[in-house]
């Protein structure tokens, strides 16, 4: 391991691991904020020569809401809708021990994509397209493989966090005004589906999405 | 009007109008300031739109607001149907207010999401930047979220959340997408790396393996929310449960706009991949895969708004296979994506009033439609029957110019017309038993205004019109909006005229 942004990726990837194999919403939403703070962290790490400002401000933004306040929403959905109790009882369409061995083929299957993929010269780590990729795999893999509708959210924001993970290593500089609608684009979603998931919860008394299935054909 | 600043009055006048929602007491105050900023918004976006085919581009803050053929030919279909369907939630939340059903806050809820759903279509449109093009599309998605359950019950709550979480992962996509169209620019990491215009000059120097990478997640992303097979999930439960003008806004123009955000990219992604034609021959495959899931699901459909949900599948599949067919199927697609829309808004308005006299959208208790509306039953029958693609409706002729641009390519032309064919028999079906079939209940007659008249008439005569041939200012706004995706390929000789 040779740059920081390497060590980055490293944690990344072994994060997303931890995701797929976690019991505890508790702990699942700690490490997606963790998550943030990785990326954000990675947003500094990638390009330390040209560091400015405004670059500053964007990942100290990025990493406030990836990293705090976006765990501190979903703590409090998770606690308005008791979610932790619920948690108990509703098993994933695929367990945890299954997640975590296809996780190592997604893995797999992450570095196979990311040798085939041509990147700038200018791209901090090698780890970058597969770590991304892999931590995108992941969170698709969480709005899929899990029944509870806030699980499905967290998947989501480790989606977002690997794309904001590539952004910032492969890409560099975005205009800011991009990243700032982005972000603020993000912050909707996550709110939207944190008002979703409470109303659901109020309506249906569960968030159990295998129950969602009114609307057929 | 100085076009920079038009750029902004159309942009502005619709965010303005939602703050301004805010401040309503009573739901009809709420919904009349919805449907009057709904429509200065639409009448803004419609006169940007002609300023698109002027000699000099409208073009404001800096070159990041820009507007050409392309995007001129979308504002004038988000005028078509966004003004229209202003018009139509005055009738349609009217007789909810009269019946007690629209609360003042839901009123608010609707009109501020409503003007602001027309921020975010323009923004989108006007937006030289792929980057900020992204971030419209995904405010579309999260504003719209609550018109879905804007009458909450379980059925509107999975039908939203279905939506958001899939739409959103669609658009997140699509912005991996975009970061990877940034990362193939010779310049990345410059200001300007994320320019449409820039990236259309520079487009042979793009990296032709990220670019292929990055189309492939702007195609499934974009087409997520387009309604593309086999990604279309959300949108049968979306339109069928939002409120009928959200589900004409929704059917009527969000999904073009998701298929704008595709077009876009197009002529780039060619370009950087040597122009052989492989993003169109990539969208042609999924427009025929939506086609045929489209017809295949119209035939089992009972619920009314579903079936015209499956119906955009494919229609929204034939636009695609037009457009991945390139040359004159770009200016067919075009054609047809308006004729499309005409018969999609008039087909949602007459279901949603049928169902609020019968109580339901199920088929089978909505049969005999005439007995609860003249004027809406006569919608329902003509938009139905448009949407069959038959005779004399516009539909008809474009129908068969995407399929005469697809004659020399013979399999997709027998999948496009099996597709077809089985698609007007489903929906033949359903149109006849909605008309005159028996119904298991007996209708509240619906008391029809001279707006209702004024919907339906004006509409079914632009449908007529249409289908006679196209007159030269349409012809003329399609070409040059081809000429934009077709990347200023020489388009076939002639057209129907």
């Amino acid at each position: 391991m040779e740059s920081i942004a390497d060590r980055l990726m490293l944690l990344l990837i072994l994060s997303d691991l931890a995701l797929l194999g976690t019991r505890q919403l508790r702990r699942v939403i700690l490490i997606a904020g963790l998550q943030g703070i990785l990326v954000g962290a990675l947003a500094l790490a990638s390009h330390p020569g040209s560091l400015t400002a405004r670059a500053l401000w964007l990942a100290a933004l990025g990493l406030g809401m990836r990293g705090l306040l976006f765990p501190w929403l979903l703590r409090m959905v998770a606690r308005r809708t008791d979610a932790d109790s619920l948690d108990q009882r509703l098993q994933p369409y695929v367990g945890y021990g299954t997640s975590l061995l296809l996780g190592i083929a997604m893995l797999a299957g992450a570095m196979a994509l990311g040798a085939r993929l041509p990147l700038p010269a200018s791209t901090p780590s090698g780890l970058v397209v597969p770590g991304a990729l892999f931590t995108m795999f992941t969170g698709l893999f969480l709005v899929i493989a899990r029944r509870k509708a806030l699980r499905q959210c967290l998947g989501y924001v480790i989606l977002e966090n690997g794309i904001y993970g590539f952004g910032v290593a492969a890409v560099g500089e975005v205009p800011a005004l991009v990243e700032l609608g982005a972000l603020l684009d993000l912050f909707l979603a996550v709110l939207v589906m944190g008002v979703a998931i409470y109303r659901i919860t109020e309506e249906f008394d569960h968030m159990d999405t295998e129950k969602l299935d009114l609307l057929r054909g | 009007m100085d076009s920079s600043l038009l750029i902004w009055a159309a942009l502005l006048t619709p965010l303005a109008g939602a703050l301004l929602v805010l401040l309503a007491r009573s739901p009809r105050t709420a919904l009349r300031l919805s449907s009057a900023a709904g429509l200065a918004s639409c009448v803004l976006a419609a006169a940007l739109g002609v300023a698109g085919f002027e000699p000099i581009l409208p073009s404001a803050a800096g070159g990041w607001l820009r507007v050409d053929a392309l995007s001129a030919a979308h504002l004038l279909l988000l005028a078509l149907v966004g003004g229209t369907s202003s018009a139509f939630a005055l009738v349609y939340f009217g007789d909810e207010i009269d019946r007690g059903r629209l609360t003042p806050r839901q009123a608010r809820v609707f009109g501020s999401l409503w003007c602001g759903a027309f921020f975010a279509l323009t923004l989108l449109l006007v937006s030289n930047n792929l980057g900020i093009m992204w971030v419209g599309m995904e405010a579309t998605t999260l504003l719209t979220a609550f018109l879905i359950a804007l009458h909450v019950s379980r059925e509107s709550l999975e039908a939203m959340w279905k939506y958001v979480l899939i739409c959103s992962v669609g658009v997140a996509f699509a912005f991996m997408g975009t970061l990877l169209t940034a990362a193939a620019a010779p310049a990345a990491g410059a200001p300007q790396a994320l320019s449409w215009t820039g990236l259309l000059a520079d487009a042979s120097r793009l990296d032709p393996n990220l670019m292929r990478a990055a189309f492939v997640f702007l195609l499934v992303g974009y087409g997520t929310k387009v309604g593309l097979a086999p990604m279309h999930n959300w949108l049968p439960d979306a339109h069928s449960q939002a409120p009928s003008p959200v589900s004409a806004l929704f059917s009527g123009f969000m999904l073009n706009s998701a298929l704008y955000c595709i077009l876009r990219y197009l002529p780039v992604a060619d370009r950087a991949t040597g122009g052989g034609g492989w993003p169109r021959e990539l969208l042609l495959g999924f427009g025929l895969l939506s086609l045929a899931v489209g017809a295949v699901f119209i035939l089992f459909q009972r619920d009314a708004k579903r079936l015209l949900a499956y119906c955009s599948v494919e229609h929204l599949g034939l636009v695609a296979i037009g457009v991945g067919l390139g040359g004159f199927g770009t200016v067919a697609a075009l054609v047809h994506s308006l004729n499309h829309s005409l018969a999609k808004i008039l087909a949602f308005w007459s279901v949603g009033r049928l169902g609020q006299a019968f109580g339901s959208h199920d088929v089978a208790r909505m049969s005999g439609a005439f007995r609860a509306s003249t004027v809406w039953g006569v919608g329902l029958l003509a938009s139905l029957v448009a949407l069959t693609g038959a005779a004399p409706f516009a539909t008809f002729l474009s129908e068969l110019s995407v399929l005469r641009a697809a004659f020399g390519r013979g399999i997709v032309f027998a999948l496009v017309l099996a597709s077809l064919a089985l698609a007007f028999v489903g929906l033949l079906r359903h149109t006849i038993r909605l008309a005159w079939g028996p119904s298991e209940v007996e209708p509240r007659r619906l008391d029809d205004g001279r707006l209702d008249r004024a919907l339906v008439a004006v509409t079914l005569l632009a449908l007529l019109g249409l289908g006679f041939g196209w007159p030269q200012p349409l012809l003329h706004v399609a070409e040059s909006a081809a000429r934009v995706v077709n990347g200023e390929a020489t388009l076939a000789a002639g057209g129907l005229r």
